[in-house]
């Protein structure tokens, strides 16, 4: 087991001692992560809502109510609400013209200019702006009425405010009948990149870092590991926990650094460690598999790299699984990544427990055992020719 | 320390190793000198328990010694032909590594390769990753890492292949201190100058087979004192050859391109006669050269081709 663990710790030690390593393990991960939560995020909460207007009583009114329903409010002008909502990155642009807010001062009748994006979710946020407008029509009318019943302005202010927070008011979920809004209920604006991004580049370093085992086994490192008091055994033993080391330590450092950096939610951080364990041993795997049947490094790094971009953008990496059609997503699971990703988005989204997770860990489990196994038969054979 | 009985070895119809035996005792360094692909490194991997016999023996400090039989690698040393280091590592971290594979720890560890390092000149370039060691470096680093965890018998594989003269020089300096330091080394090369100065005995290996053995003398002797005369030059035919033939002292003419290698007794005697039939039978010397037996004779003589061929 020694012999096993230190063969591992060097595998881990030229992983991170290669230099191209710290742009495409530690950088690349989370540019990306940065770059798809920027512009397809969700502003996580209720959804997203920009609004165009100066600084009025009414803008001010309409944001707060917003806010305090969790939406999220940007101010932009007119022209870049209007590419906002155009390109997706707002759910509703509320237009608030000089006249309207005037006439909100003076208690006239408003009219205000909603343009509702296309994207899913919209009319759930477009429901809580007439929601929050129609707060406002209430409020003034109730203040109205009790001015006109001889109760100075402040006073009615305040008897409202006051009988508020003295009532419990009915409180209005908005429920998106859209399946795919359901489905990402909950994720905050990088969680779905950051889960993504993990799975991707956890296999795409792994079987890009195959070509260490071809290195090896090229250098005569195999042959004097093995003319040392070692057996095949734990050799074998030492390189695959020398792949999986590296495969976790890529997803424990993408966790880790989106988490601080982004905030991103992992929801029960042990099921997501181990869905991430377990997602390792399969790239462990096929690291293994790769960098035994193939002897030349530069074949096995454009495989790997191939192979990785190929099955992570079919498991769910690239596209979210949500949005494949249904022949797709099914095709899809023949990846560990689609399994490992329905694992994540139950823990992330749903606060999955374990059992909610079990058929997705069992296929994972499953996967890793055949490629471990086949990876450890080929390496054995791998092994014998390099002698 | 080492006995090899009858080893065997086949790569599907080819046979590698092709019933060698030999046998190296405490402190004795015992080389095996044979051309490339006569079956030395087959032979060696067998004997490290690299890989099995096909039928044969090998027994290290008294035990069986093959690919399953862990303990015993104890006793050994291993120095590949390849510079099996990983590049991107330091020497000490390289050290480290192999160090560990042999079970050494901590403070002993560290000491031992703070030694080795001495040993090798390294250790101001300890800290460097050995990518950027000149070959001569890697060499003696490849060499350190199979002394590091002192082994009783040294197996070093054609070790001074592609360093530069000066690297090689202190190579072999070092494998000299090694048997005088009572380590028993098993040293392949194809290079007879270091088989002469480095071992005790000599196994001639060609073709899988080993072909003599024994102390240089008594290698020498098996060429039967003849000694060999160069005759470079043009115009050397048929008819040449014949004549050279024909002369008392000369046993063999072998002929190659412009050159003659003629097999003589004596030859500071019969030179003389030798250049004179030569030049007679229109042959235009250009260079005359008298060799002495050496172990590259002895292996002309054996196996009627050269060492390096």
């Amino acid at each position: 087991m020694r012999a096993a663990r230190a063969i591992a710790a060097v595998e881990l030690r030229r992983f991170l001692r290669d230099r191209s390593n710290i742009f495409f393990v530690f950088l690349f991960p989370l540019l990306l992560v940065l770059v798809i939560g920027t512009q397809f995020g969700g502003g996580g909460g209720n959804g997203r809502v920009a609004i165009s207007g100066t600084d009025s009583a009414l803008n001010n009114a309409i944001t707060a109510s917003l806010e305090d329903d969790d939406v999220t409010v940007t101010r932009a002008g007119a022209e870049a609400v209007r590419q906002q909502v155009a390109r997706g990155r707002t759910d509703v642009g509320l237009f608030i013209s000089p006249a309207a807010a005037t006439a909100y001062d003076a208690g006239d009748p408003v009219d205000l200019e909603v343009v509702p994006g296309t994207q899913q979710g919209t009319q759930a946020t477009l429901q809580r702006v007439r929601t929050a407008v129609a707060g406002l029509s209430v409020e003034r009318g109730q203040v109205a009425a009790l001015v006109g019943a001889g109760i100075g302005d402040t006073q009615a202010r305040a008897a409202l405010a006051d009988a508020a927070a003295a009532s419990t008011p009915p409180e209005l979920t908005v429920v998106d009948v859209d399946s795919i809004t359901q489905e990402f209920a909950g994720l905050g604006q990088f969680d779905l990149g950051a889960a993504a991004e993990l799975l991707l580049f956890v296999f795409l370093t792994s079987l890009a870092g195959a070509t260490t085992l071809i290195q090896t086994r090229r250098l005569g490192v195999m042959s004097r590991t093995l003319g040392s008091p070692v057996s095949t055994g734990q050799a074998l033993a030492g390189h695959a926990f020398g792949r999986f080391t590296i495969a976790l330590f890529q997803g424990a450092y993408i966790m880790l650094a989106t988490a601080i950096l982004f905030r991103v939610s992992w929801g029960n951080i042990w099921l997501s460690l181990l869905v991430l364990a377990t997602f390792s041993a399969v790239a462990a795997g096929a690291a293994m598999l790769i960098g035994s049947l193939l002897d030349n490094d530069g074949a096995a790094s454009g495989i790997g790299i191939g192979l990785g971009l190929v099955l992570g953008a079919l498991g769910g990496c690239m596209l979210p699984l949500e949005l494949f059609p249904d022949t797709l997503r099914t095709i899809a699971h023949v990846t560990p990544h689609a399994w490992a990703y329905d694992a994540f988005a139950q823990i992330q989204r749903h606060d999955g427990t374990l059992v909610d997770i079990l058929p997705a860990l069992g296929v994972l489990v499953a996967m890793a055992a055949v490629l471990l196994a086949l990876g450890t038969w080929s390496l054995r054979r791998s092994m014998s020719r390099a002698l | 320390m080492l006995v090899a009985r009858d080893l065997v070895r086949r790569y599907g119809d080819l046979t590698a190793v092709d019933g060698v035996s030999f046998h190296i005792d405490p402190g004795e360094t015992f080389g095996l000198l044979g051309p490339n692909g006569a079956g030395k490194t087959t032979t060696i991997s067998m004997a490290a328990g690299l890989i099995p016999a096909d039928s044969g023996s090998v027994t290290v400090a008294g035990e069986p010694m093959g690919p399953g039989e862990v303990h015993v690698k104890r006793h050994i040393g291993l120095v590949p032909q390849d510079l099996a280091i990983y590049p991107e590592l330091t020497a000490r971290e390289n050290l480290m590594f192999f160090g560990r594979l042999q079970g050494l720890r901590g403070q002993p560890l560290s000491r031992r390769i703070d030694e080795v390092l001495e040993i090798i000149a390294l250790t101001d370039r300890a800290k460097d990753p050995t990518k950027e060691y000149s070959g001569g470096m890697k060499r003696r680093l490849n060499i350190a890492i199979g002394l590091l965890h002192e082994p009783t018998l040294l197996i070093l594989d054609e070790p001074t292949v592609g360093v530069d003269p000066q690297s090689r020089n202190a190579i072999l300096e070092s494998v000299e201190a090694l048997s005088v330091g009572g380590m028993a080394v098993l040293y392949t090369t194809h290079y007879m100058e270091e088989a002469e100065r480095l071992c005790d005995r000599i196994a001639i290996i060609d073709s899988g087979r080993i072909q003599a053995e024994g102390t240089r003398s008594e290698l020498i002797t098996l060429t039967g004192g003849v000694d060999h005369i160069r005759l470079a030059g043009a115009g050397q035919s048929a008819a040449t050859q014949a004549a050279l033939r024909a002369l008392p002292a000369v046993e063999q003419v072998a002929a190659d391109g412009h050159t003659l290698t003629l097999t003589v007794r004596d030859a500071p005697t019969a030179v003389a006669g030798i250049v004179t039939t030569a030049t007679g039978a229109g042959m235009t010397l250009s260079e005359v050269e008298i060799t002495r037996p050496d172990l590259e004779s002895v292996f002309l003589h054996l196996t009627g081709k050269a060492l390096r061929d």
